[in-house]
C-alpha cells in the first residue's frame, strides 16, 4: 500500500485566521477519512463565507483543536516563518519486535501537508506579499485592502477544499477498508515542534515506520 | 453451482442496491442542501445532541436509510418522492436543476420544492425517462425570471454490451466492498462539495436570514432537460467527481455551476433594511413646535439666541406661578398664559405645551400678538417656520417665585414683552401702555410668521442681544419714555446674566420676576435667593387687578408673622408691597420715583428690622406708624 501524500496550496493567514482556517482543513479531511456512520455537523466559518463539515465526533474536534493550540503557541514563539502541518492517516499493523522497533507499527497509507505562512500582526513589519501589509491607520484604503486580503484568503481556502475533493475522489484505492465500530481512521497531527531540526527527524522517524519513501505528489 | 447462481443473484442484487441507495443518497445530499426550510441543516441542534457513534447501539437516531454509506442525514420529503417515483427505473439519469427562481405574488409555497406530477415521456434517446414536473404550473415557465444556476447530473453508465448479472460472477464481496467504500468516499466528497458551490450561501441565506427575498430556490428533478446554450454553459464551471467503477458501468457524478451567482441574488433580493425617517409625522422637523424634554435646544435655533434658548426649558422656576397669569388678552393664548402660570403645565414635556402662551384673561389685547408667540427655538432658529400648530412658540415660560421680571424678560423675542406688560398689567395696564412697536417685538397676531417681522433666528438673536445690550445701557434713558419696557429689559440684563449663573435655569424664557423693578434689584437680589414665600410670587402672578393685589397684601399682611420677629413680617410686608410698587412702576411712569421710593422705603424698613434685635415700645410704634404710612399709600394709589 503506498503511501499517498497531498501537499495542500500554501495559505498566508493572519494569526488570527489560524484557528478557523486549520479547524476548516483538518475537519475537512477527517470528514473524508471518517468512513464510519456519521452524522455530519455543519460549520460556518466566521471569518469566512464557508461552510465546512466535521463528522460530529466531540472527542476528534477536541484533539484537533489541542493540536491547533499547539500550533498557535509555536508560531508566537516563531513568528514570521512558513509552517507545516502534518496530518497522517495510518494503520496500526503489528509487528515482530525488534532491537529497534516497537511491536505496533505504523503504517501511514496517506499525509497530508497543510502549509502555512502566518503573515505578522499588521502592526509589526511584515516582508511578506503586499497583501499581508495593511496599514495601521484607519482609513478607506485600508479597509479595502483588508477586505481584499480577506477575499483572497477565502478564495485561497476554498481552493484549498477543493484540491482536498479532488484527491480523494482521485486517490481512493490506497484507503484501507473500513472497520467495523471505526468512525475514523487513525490520524496523528504534526506540528512543527521547537527547531526545524526536530520536525526534520520527525519526518526521517515517520519514513522509518512507515518503511516507504515519501512520495511527492 | 447453484450456490455460486444464488451468490451471482445476491451479489447482483446487492450491486443493485448499492446502486439504487446511491441514487437516493446523492438525490438526498443535493436536496436538502438546495430545498429550504427542509434542510438537515434546521436541524443541527439535534445533530450535535445525537452522535451516531454514540447511538448506533440504540439507532435511535439513526434510522436503517441514514446507514447506508454511513452518512445519517434527515430526510428530505422531496429527495424521498422523488426517488420512489425512480426507483421504478433501471438507474437513468437523475438531472437536479437548482433553479433561482423571482417571487411572483401568485407565488404557491407548494412550487418551492419539487412536488411531483409524474410526466413520463419518451426521449429522443433511447433511454426511458421519467420527467418529474416539480411544479406543472411552472412547466414551460423558464423565461419568467428562472434561471438554472447548478445542474447535477446523477448517472450509471452502463457497459455497452454487458449487463450487470453476467458480470457479478467477478463481483466478489470484496468488490462490492471496496465499491461501497468508494462510494463512501464520493458521497463523502459530494457532501463537502455541495456546501462549497456558490448556490449553497443562497440557501443558507434563505433559511436563516429573516430578510424578505423576492428569489427563492427551486430543486427540479428530471431525467432530461434540455440542455444550456453555448452562452450559458460558457458562463458555467463543471465539476466531476471521479466515476466509481461498478461491475456493470459505473457511476458518476458531475455538476454544472454557476460561479458567479451573488450578483443575480443582490439583484433579484429586496432585502428590508432598515431607514430612518427623518420626517416623521411630529418629529421635531415637521413640528417644530414640539420640543422633546431631552433635547435641550431644539435645533438651530438656540445658536442665535443664547439668552433665550438658555431658559426655554427651565421649568423649575414656574414652580410657585398661579395658575393664570395674564401675560395676553387674547384668547389664542390662554394655553400658554395657563402654561406660563401653572407649573404644573409648565414643566409638562414641550410636546404638550400649549401652542399659545398663557394668560388670556389679561383684558389688553394690542400686544396679544406677542403672546402668540412665545419663542421657541425653532422660532429663532428658522426664518419662516410659522409653528405649525400655533403661533407660539414650545418651549415654556417660566415665571419662578419672585422672579416674574426675570421670566417676562426671558423671553427673548416678542413675547418677551408680553409677560411684562401683562404683568404689569393688571387691567390697568392697557395696550398704550404696551412696549414701543419695535421691529422685533412687535408681531401682528395674523402675522404668524416671524419673517414678516424678521425674526429670523439671527435677527431674533440679535435683537435680543440689543435688546439686552439696550436694556443695559439704555434703559435708564428710557425709563421715563419707555420705561416698563426698558426697565425690564434692564432688569433682565442683569437678571438674565444671573440666570446664567444659576444652573437652575437653562431655559431662554425663564421670567424672573426678581428683577422686574429696577429699583428693587439689590433687594430682589437679596431675597431673590429666599424662597421663603414663593407664595408670594404666586399672588403676585396672580393679580389681575389692583384690588386683587392690595386684597392679597392685606392677606399676607395678616398672615404675617407677629413683631417679634418682625424681621420676616417685615420683610414679608416689603415683599408684598413689591409687586404692587411694581406694577404703579409699570402702570405710571411717574410713579417711577414713588415706587422707588416706597421701595427703598421698604427696603430701608427690611433692613432696620433685621438689625433690631430686641422690640422696644417706640420701636414697634414708629414701625407700625410706617406701616399704616404704606398701606395708606397703597390704598390711594389704588384708588387711581
Amino acid at each position: 500500500m503506498n503511501c499517498e501524500v497531498c501537499q495542500l496550496k500554501e495559505l498566508e493567514v493572519e494569526h488570527f485566521e489560524i484557528r478557523e482556517v486549520l479547524r476548516c482543513i483538518l475537519h475537512t479531511i477527517v470528514f473524508h477519512r471518517a468512513l464510519g456512520l456519521v452524522r455530519p455537523k455543519d460549520v460556518d466559518l466566521e471569518l469566512f463565507e464557508i461552510t465546512y463539515v466535521q463528522c460530529g465526533d466531540v472527542e476528534l474536534e477536541k484533539k484537533i483543536d489541542e493540536k491547533i493550540d499547539h500550533f498557535i503557541s509555536w508560531v508566537e514563539k516563531h513568528p514570521n516563518k512558513k509552517s507545516q502541518i502534518c496530518l497522517s492517516f495510518y494503520e496500526v499493523k503489528s509487528k515482530q519486535p525488534s532491537w529497534f522497533t516497537n511491536k505496533t507499527e505504523r503504517l501511514y497509507w496517506e499525509q497530508w501537508y497543510i502549509n502555512l505562512n502566518v503573515t505578522q500582526h499588521p502592526k509589526h513589519h511584515s516582508s511578506k506579499s503586499h497583501h499581508t501589509k495593511l496599514v495601521v491607520d484607519p482609513g478607506e484604503s485600508a479597509t479595502e485592502e483588508r477586505s481584499s486580503r480577506r477575499a483572497m484568503v477565502e478564495a485561497s481556502l476554498r481552493e484549498v477544499l477543493f484540491q482536498i475533493i479532488k484527491f480523494v475522489n482521485e486517490k481512493k484505492d490506497h484507503v484501507p477498508p473500513i472497520s467495523e465500530g471505526v468512525i475514523y481512521f487513525p490520524y496523528e497531527i504534526t506540528i512543527p515542534s521547537s527547531s526545524d531540526s526536530a520536525f526534520g527527524m520527525d519526518m526521517i522517524k515517520r519514513m522509518l515506520h512507515s518503511g516507504h519513501p515519501t512520495m511527492l505528489s | 453451482m447453484a450456490s455460486s447462481h444464488s451468490n451471482t443473484h445476491t451479489e447482483a442484487a446487492k450491486l443493485e442496491q448499492i446502486i439504487t441507495e446511491f441514487f437516493y443518497k446523492s438525490l438526498l445530499i443535493i436536496l436538502e442542501s438546495r430545498s429550504p426550510y427542509v434542510s438537515s441543516r434546521n436541524y443541527s441542534g439535534e445533530q450535535i445532541m445525537s452522535s451516531p457513534s454514540s447511538s448506533s447501539s440504540s439507532s435511535s437516531g439513526v434510522r436503517p436509510r441514514d446507514k447506508w454509506f454511513n452518512l445519517a442525514l434527515r430526510e428530505c420529503p422531496s429527495a424521498l418522492e422523488n426517488f420512489d417515483l425512480c426507483r421504478q427505473s433501471n438507474f437513468e439519469p437523475v438531472v437536479i436543476d437548482v433553479i433561482l427562481e423571482q417571487k411572483q405574488l401568485d407565488w404557491d409555497p407548494v412550487t418551492f420544492s419539487p412536488k411531483s406530477d409524474l410526466v413520463k415521456h419518451s426521449s429522443s434517446k433511447d433511454k426511458n425517462s421519467f420527467f418529474w414536473n416539480s411544479d406543472q404550473e411552472e412547466s414551460g415557465c423558464e423565461a419568467k425570471g428562472e434561471k438554472v444556476i447548478e445542474r447535477w447530473f446523477v448517472q450509471h453508465e452502463s457497459r455497452k454490451g454487458r449487463d450487470c448479472s453476467s458480470g457479478s460472477r467477478r463481483s466478489s464481496s470484496n468488490n462490492l466492498s471496496a465499491l461501497y467504500k468508494k462510494l463512501i468516499l464520493l458521497l463523502r466528497s459530494l457532501y463537502v462539495t455541495v456546501r462549497l458551490l456558490p448556490a449553497y450561501k443562497i440557501f443558507r441565506d434563505l433559511n436563516s436570514s429573516g430578510q424578505i427575498r423576492a428569489f427563492k430556490l427551486v430543486p427540479r428533478v428530471s431525467s432530461s432537460v434540455e440542455s444550456f446554450t453555448q452562452k450559458e454553459e460558457a458562463e458555467m464551471q463543471r465539476f466531476w467527481f471521479t466515476p466509481v467503477d461498478t461491475s456493470c458501468g459505473r457511476l458518476c457524478l458531475s455538476v454544472l455551476y454557476r460561479s458567479s451567482i451573488s450578483d443575480i441574488s443582490s439583484e433579484s433580493s429586496t432585502p428590508m433594511s432598515p431607514q430612518f425617517i427623518p420626517d416623521y409625522v411630529g418629529s421635531p422637523l415637521t413640528d417644530p413646535l414640539r420640543r422633546f424634554p431631552s433635547l435641550p435646544v431644539s435645533q438651530g435655533s438656540p445658536s442665535s439666541l443664547p439668552f433665550s434658548r438658555r431658559h426655554s426649558w427651565s421649568f423649575d422656576r414656574y414652580k410657585a406661578s398661579p395658575p393664570s397669569v395674564s401675560f395676553s388678552p387674547s384668547p389664542t393664548h390662554s394655553e400658554s398664559h395657563a402654561l406660563v402660570s401653572n407649573p404644573s403645565s409648565r414643566r409638562a414635556p414641550p410636546m404638550s405645551l400649549p401652542p399659545h402662551p398663557p394668560g388670556a384673561s389679561l383684558p389688553h389685547k394690542k400686544n396679544t400678538n406677542f403672546d402668540e408667540y412665545w419663542p421657541s427655538p425653532n422660532f429663532s432658529a428658522s426664518p419662516s417656520p410659522s409653528p405649525s400648530p400655533s403661533p407660539s412658540p414650545s418651549p415654556p415660560i417660566r415665571i419662578p417665585g419672585g422672579h416674574l421680571s426675570k421670566a417676562l424678560l426671558r423671553s427673548e423675542s416678542a413675547p418677551v414683552n408680553i409677560p411684562v406688560r401683562k404683568l404689569a398689567g393688571s387691567p390697568a395696564l392697557s395696550c398704550k401702555q404696551n412696549l414701543p412697536p419695535s421691529p422685533p417685538l412687535k408681531i401682528s397676531r395674523a402675522d404668524i410668521s416671524w419673517t414678516d417681522n424678521n425674526m429670523g433666528p439671527m435677527k431674533s438673536g440679535a435683537t435680543i442681544e440689543k435688546l439686552f445690550s439696550f436694556g443695559k445701557g439704555d434703559g435708564q434713558k428710557y425709563s421715563g419714555v419707555n420705561s416698563p419696557r426698558t426697565s425690564f429689559f434692564r432688569s433682565s440684563s442683569r437678571s438674565i446674566q444671573d440666570d446664567f449663573d444659576d444652573s437652575e435655569v437653562p431655559c431662554p424664557f425663564d421670567v424672573e420676576y426678581d428683577d422686574m423693578d429696577p429699583g428693587s434689584r439689590p433687594e430682589s437680589y437679596d431675597r431673590r435667593g429666599n424662597p421663603s414665600d414663593p407664595n408670594e410670587a404666586g399672588l403676585f402672578m396672580n393679580r389681575k387687578s389692583q384690588d386683587a393685589a392690595v386684597g392679597a397684601l392685606v392677606q399676607m399682611l395678616k398672615k404675617a408673622p407677629p413683631l417679634r420677629q418682625d424681621i420676616p413680617s417685615s420683610i414679608n410686608f416689603s415683599e408684598a408691597s413689591r409687586p404692587e410698587m411694581w406694577n404703579n412702576n409699570i402702570q405710571e411712569q411717574n410713579q417711577n420715583t414713588e415706587a422707588v421710593t416706597v421701595e427703598h422705603d421698604a427696603s430701608s424698613i427690611i433692613t432696620s428690622s433685621r438689625l433690631v434685635a430686641s422690640m422696644t415700645t417706640a420701636d414697634a410704634l414708629e414701625e407700625l406708624r410706617s406701616y399704616k404710612e404704606m398701606k395708606n399709600l397703597l390704598l390711594s394709589e389704588g384708588d387711581m
